[in-house]
């Protein structure tokens, strides 16, 4: 494990640690409001609009937007710009497509997770089962990769290094997630979230006032560096359309995002969402594109030595070229994506543990809360282990994560929510399919046992499959999608 | 209303469902031709840069058809949505390369570059969400609406019993 630059400032630790006593403030009181299951998993189904944008948008963005996003643009150039792009898009495709039928859905059969929705799309606990076996899969691999950023953040704030920095990071995560559940997430979120937008927006007015704006930027890197700048930067045009698809239509199958639909308190107030997350979302996102263009023209004018590793771009911008202050705020804001993120998902991993897996099974939990807490407990230290341990293959475990959630979840609640036609065993088909081709293509890469050509990834190929398998195992089965639509269900997907 | 009559599973979710199963197998081929010998042929791109808007538009088509029924106002804002990614793709696709430092920016960017970051990573940004909005308490979700999904979940509690 590199360390990555240290701030060792102390306006930046004063910061970190007034960050760190807002958010346990914020948990303590949601521990006191969380009385149910429901309060646990879905916030009593009682947000307003404006918390549940902001804690959308921290959800959707981890602690790749600021740290590996930045540094992958460095390297790449604007091909790195195809995994965001789609955030133009994907809020307006997730409301049209997703959340006013899962809102509807929710309140219909008081559903609490991805996996209930599913079920009862299919009147089916096998597709519910096998979604919550995914679920729970790429949760555990996705809160290792944000458990060992947030050891890199603690290290690069307070120099405790990064095992400890794990550690530490997890247990304050663990701390307010499993006392306060979803509620105390949320409201953190909301926190998180507002933070992450702040620093973001800054930092990006600072990059374009010591830039000379983005044509003094693109004039900087220009003469030495010309490919950077291309539409595709220094992808293929193939690869960089593959980001652009498996994160527009793999945005879809993200639980950590569709479940907070569940937990709107008035379904019309979907009708501003779309406009406000985009806004928020791209307002945390000018970061990633200003940090990693700002770092290659200081690099390009000699202002700034080339980096030794592509993931020290915002540190070495943040720590060499902005005030403390704004610093402080950004490292905090890095922070708080990373707690964000793994708050969520271990919301929906103890979900998977606590209600999917046994109601799947026909044998719910009697006490679905404390459950939850002890699932909770279980998941985080699973991770944090995992990161610890494991080195280089955290990275491989947050790509398997992502691409299990897409490929498992997208054909089956995505289409199957809104096509009638679609049938139990094309849903079980597909996310079987996900499952193991994701397993098994993103295994093999990583082991080097095969190598994908330019342009091709394990997880659009498991997406792309398991699209196909669910459109034609639902054509090939199609007499009995009918005879599968209970009639509230049905109700749900014709208004 | 200005719509177009589909019927609950009529021809334009049909459509849809045909879109979404051409778009994804365009984009399988093009995966496929990158395992060629001598690397992705110059059409694998040109297919995936059709196919990828195809998918999404063919989704969105579906989620925002109501039983089996799109405005046509909105469906011309879907249609807009698949030619601007297309075409966008399509531009930077055949546009010459960057002609170094004498190019001319576009809003500080090389041209090509500058259609790829305005052109999908704002415009849709600005107007999509906008359209939902406008649309949504006739066509998303009209107050009748509500009153079934009610009583169709009356009617399931019932059914279920205690």
């Amino acid at each position: 494990m590199t360390p990555v630059a240290r701030a060792s400032d102390p306006t930046v630790v004063a910061v970190a640690l007034a960050y760190f006593a807002v958010v346990v403030a914020i948990s303590v009181w949601a521990m006191r409001r969380t009385r149910t299951a429901s309060d646990f998993f879905v916030a009593g189904h009682g947000l307003g609009l404006a918390a549940l944008t902001v804690a959308s948008v921290s959800t959707s963005v981890s602690g790749f937007a600021f740290i590996g996003g930045p540094g992958l643009l460095y390297n790449i150039g604007l091909g790195a710009l195809f995994i965001v792009l789609p955030a133009s898009v994907t809020n307006v495709l997730g409301a049209w497509v997703l959340a006013k039928r899962m809102r509807l859905l929710g309140e219909v059969r008081g559903l609490l997770t991805v996996p209930d929705a599913i079920g009862a799309r299919y009147r089916s606990p096998t597709a519910q089962g096998l979604s919550a076996v995914a679920i729970l899969v790429g949760v555990v691999g996705y809160m290792a990769t944000n458990c060992l950023a947030m050891g890199y953040v603690l290290d690069a704030i307070f120099g405790i290094g990064v095992g400890p920095g794990i550690w530490v990071g997890t247990g304050v995560t663990l701390a307010y997630s499993a006392a306060g559940g979803i509620l105390a997430g949320v409201y953190n979120d909301v926190f998180q979230g507002t933070l992450m937008a702040v620093a973001s927006t800054l930092v990006f007015g600072h990059v374009l006032s010591i830039g000379g704006g983005i044509g003094g930027l693109t004039r900087a890197i220009t003469p030495t560096d010309a490919a950077f700048l291309g539409p595709w930067g220094k992808l293929t045009p193939l690869a960089a359309l593959s980001f652009f698809f498996v994160f527009g239509m793999g945005a879809l199958g993200q639980p950590q995002a569709v479940h907070k639909y569940y937990m709107l308190r008035d379904v019309r107030q979907l009708k501003w969402y779309p406009l406000l997350k985009t806004v928020g979302l791209l307002l945390v996102l000018l970061l990633f594109f200003g940090v990693g263009v700002a770092v290659k023209a200081l690099v390009a004018t000699g202002l700034l030595a080339p980096l030794a590793t592509p993931d020290e771009a915002t540190p070495t911008f943040l720590l060499r070229f902005t005030p403390a202050l704004l610093a402080a705020l950004v490292f905090a804001g890095v922070a708080a994506a990373t707690m964000g993120a793994m708050n969520s998902f271990l919301n929906i991993g103890a979900a998977a543990v606590t209600h999917d897996l046994p109601v799947a099974m026909g044998r719910r939990l009697g006490n679905e809360l404390r459950w939850g807490r002890v699932s909770t407990l279980v998941i985080a230290l699973a991770a944090a282990a995992i990161a610890h341990g494991s080195g280089a293959l955290v990275a491989f475990l947050g790509v398997f994560g992502w691409g299990l959630f897409a490929s498992t979840t997208v054909p089956a609640l995505a289409i199957g929510l809104n096509w009638e036609g679609a049938t139990r065993a094309g849903a079980v088909a597909s996310i079987a399919t996900g499952l193991v081709v994701t397993l098994v293509l993103e295994s093999l890469a990583y082991f080097r046992a095969f190598s994908f050509p330019a342009g091709v990834t394990g997880t659009a190929v498991a997406l792309v499959l398991s699209l196909l398998v669910f459109l034609v195992v639902s054509w090939l089965t199609r007499a009995r999608a009918a005879a599968e639509l209970d009639p509230d269900v049905r109700v749900v997907m014709e208004v | 209303m200005d719509e177009t009559d589909a019927g609950t599973r009529g021809p334009l979710t049909r459509a849809a469902v045909g879109a979404l199963l051409v778009g994804t197998l365009a984009i399988a081929a093009a995966y496929a031709s990158a395992f060629r010998a001598g690397g992705a042929p110059a059409w694998a791109a040109w297919l995936k840069a059709l196919g990828v808007p195809l998918v999404q538009v063919a989704t969105m088509v579906l989620g925002a058809a109501r039983r089996g029924r799109v405005a046509g106002g909105t469906l011309a804002a879907f249609a807009a949505l698949g030619a601007l990614l297309a075409g966008v793709f399509g531009l930077a696709l055949a546009l010459p390369a960057g002609l170094g430092g004498g190019e001319r920016l576009w809003l500080g960017l090389p041209r090509r570059a500058a259609v790829i970051v305005y052109g999908i990573g704002l415009l849709p940004a600005l107007v999509l969400p906008v359209v939902y909005a406008l649309t949504f308490d006739a066509e998303t979700l009209r107050p009748e609406d509500q009153a079934r999904v009610e009583a169709a979940a009356r009617a399931a509690r019932a059914a279920r019993g205690p």
